[in-house]
């Protein structure tokens, strides 16, 4: 600390005060980072756990709940035709799984018709 | 009118133009501003950055325009015995400048950047933090290095000069920016031309280095989906993250307050018109002005300098090391978490946004076709923008006397 507190005040420095400084700087940005994602991970825990809570609270009554029109298909489970043009399978598949991601719909709830590639005009 | 008379005004003519004040430093700066025009719009090289700065750099080496004039010494020195004239006398640019001076436009810019960044999937997976906060390993290992160089007496870097050329291992231009600004404006063009250019040779810096540095199964991981993370924690993140950075280290807090700011204008859904033009018409306007008055300040005779040749060698230095660092870190990962990280994404922790995270993706699928490691590489991606925030808020609570 008494090494840092004369750099401050110095104009000058040496190779082993640069060598303190870069440590001191690394563990800093380290340790601000750390407990950064330490506080998110908690964050995201109260958050899930408040959630969690509120639905099991407004839960609707099995029997009172009306039949919904469209039922979903099962996660692991998807149909209809796609068309593809100039685009490769695994492509197509990143690209909905980003839509599902963005959108917060469940892949087995959306309906892509066809995707395609644009040129650069 | 007689011979002489038509002599005399043809000579004023002459010595008023500026082929009469015209030194080699600024015909080598105007040449030099060719070649990065020619580079923006022929090879299409960072165009909306590069093509603002290099004309920037051609306006100011123009003698005798005083683009950059100082007459009322409002940011240098006026001469002994020079009467300090009105601020409005002051070049165009130099006033323009008072924007980059003052930290307004890489406040604005981050801002901006906020509001364009998808913190998703940093949220999702927190420990991308720690490979933002190992990817700024550069900046500190340049500034070792800049140090020692400091004792060849041609360079001599000043440990304020030291820290604003190791800031560019931080990968980003506008606090590679603020921070020469404060600590060496001097040097701010060299700085600036130099973060900028390594930005856009990420895809040809990083890849040696993270074969390199990894082994064909590591560069083979696939990392599991992430999770969807809520609005409301998107919306707090923003609000935490500046409130906890600016408690911790009060000289970061410009930077991240601007950055969480345009992020809480995207996420929070009821500011979608100021989310647009923070990231679209303020954006552009404010590229416009930092692009082409960091430009000007590459002033032929501070430009032309062996300091110079040092600043490219040591940002280039800085690049290197900021990967290095993520990815040992990423490999460190991998080995805790029992192989469930791709060391691969720790490069992207050097916080050029999505340059890094897309090379990051590329080289992963280089090893396996099936491998989508661009959402992971973008949490690391984001995390290095804070880290970078946060060197630099430290470099400039240690040397911002």
């Amino acid at each position: 600390m008494d090494m840092l507190l004369a750099i401050w005040k110095s104009e000058t420095m040496t190779v082993p005060e640069s060598l303190g400084v870069a440590v001191v700087g690394i563990l800093i940005v380290l340790a601000e980072l750390a407990f950064l994602a330490v506080f998110i991970i908690i964050l995201s825990k109260l958050i899930g756990f408040f959630t969690s809570k509120k639905k099991g609270a407004s839960q609707p009554d099995p029997i009172a709940s009306p039949v919904p029109a469209g039922v979903p298909l099962p996660d692991t489970r998807s149909e209809g035709t796609l068309d593809l043009i100039n685009v490769d399978e695994p492509t197509a598949a990143a690209i909905m799984a980003i839509v599902s991601n963005e959108s917060g719909i469940p892949l087995n709830r959306l309906s892509f018709k066809s995707i395609k590639l644009l040129e650069d005009k | 009118m007689n011979f002489e008379s038509i002599t005399e005004i043809l000579t004023g003519i002459w010595n008023s133009s500026g082929f009469a004040g015209i030194t080699w430093q600024n015909g080598v700066m105007i040449l030099v501003s060719f070649v990065f025009l020619f580079l923006a719009i022929k090879k299409k090289f960072e165009p909306l950055l590069l093509v603002p700065i290099a004309f920037g750099i051609l306006l100011a080496n123009m003698p005798a325009a005083g683009l950059m004039a100082d007459p009322a010494g409002l940011m240098t020195d006026l001469p002994p015995g020079a009467v300090r004239e009105p601020w409005y006398h002051d070049g165009v640019l130099r006033l323009i400048y008072a924007g980059v001076k003052s930290s307004i436009f890489p406040c604005l810019i981050f801002m901006g950047i906020g509001a364009m960044t998808d913190f998703g999937p940093l949220l999702a997976n927190p420990v991308s933090l720690l490979l933002g906060a190992a990817a700024q390993l550069g900046i500190y290992i340049a500034f070792i290095i800049a140090i020692a160089l400091g004792k060849i007496p041609a360079i001599g870097f000043t440990p304020e000069e030291a820290a604003s050329i190791a800031i560019i291992g931080g990968a980003d231009g506008p606090t590679a920016i603020l921070v020469a600004s404060k600590l060496a404006p001097q040097m701010l063009g060299p700085i600036a031309l130099a973060a900028y250019s390594y930005m856009a040779l990420i895809p040809l810096i990083q890849p040696p280095i993270m074969k390199a540095l990894t082994t064909e199964k590591e560069r083979k991981v696939e990392m599991k989906q992430l999770r969807t993370v809520t609005k409301t924690e998107k919306i707090l993140f923003p609000i935490v993250v500046f409130v906890v950075v600016a408690l911790l280290l009060p000289s970061a807090a410009p930077l991240i307050g601007f950055l969480m700011l345009g992020n809480l204008f995207k996420e929070c859904g009821v500011t979608e018109r100021l989310s647009d033009t923070a990231q679209n018409s303020l954006i552009n306007i404010v590229t416009i002005m930092l692009g082409t008055t960091v430009g000007a300040t590459a002033n032929g005779e501070d430009f032309l300098q062996p300091k110079t040749l040092a600043i490219v060698f040591l940002g280039l230095m800085a690049f290197c090391f900021s990967t290095v660092g993520g990815v040992l870190f990423g490999k460190l990962l991998y080995l805790i978490t029992g192989g469930k990280i791709n060391p691969l994404i720790g490069s992207a922790g050097v916080s050029a946004v999505p340059m890094a995270a897309r090379v990051s993706q590329t080289e992963g699928r280089k090893y396996n076709p099936k491998n989508f490691l661009l959402m992971h590489a973008m949490g690391a991606n984001v995390a290095g923008v804070i880290g970078s925030a946060v060197a630099a808020g430290f470099l400039l609570l240690m040397f911002g006397k």
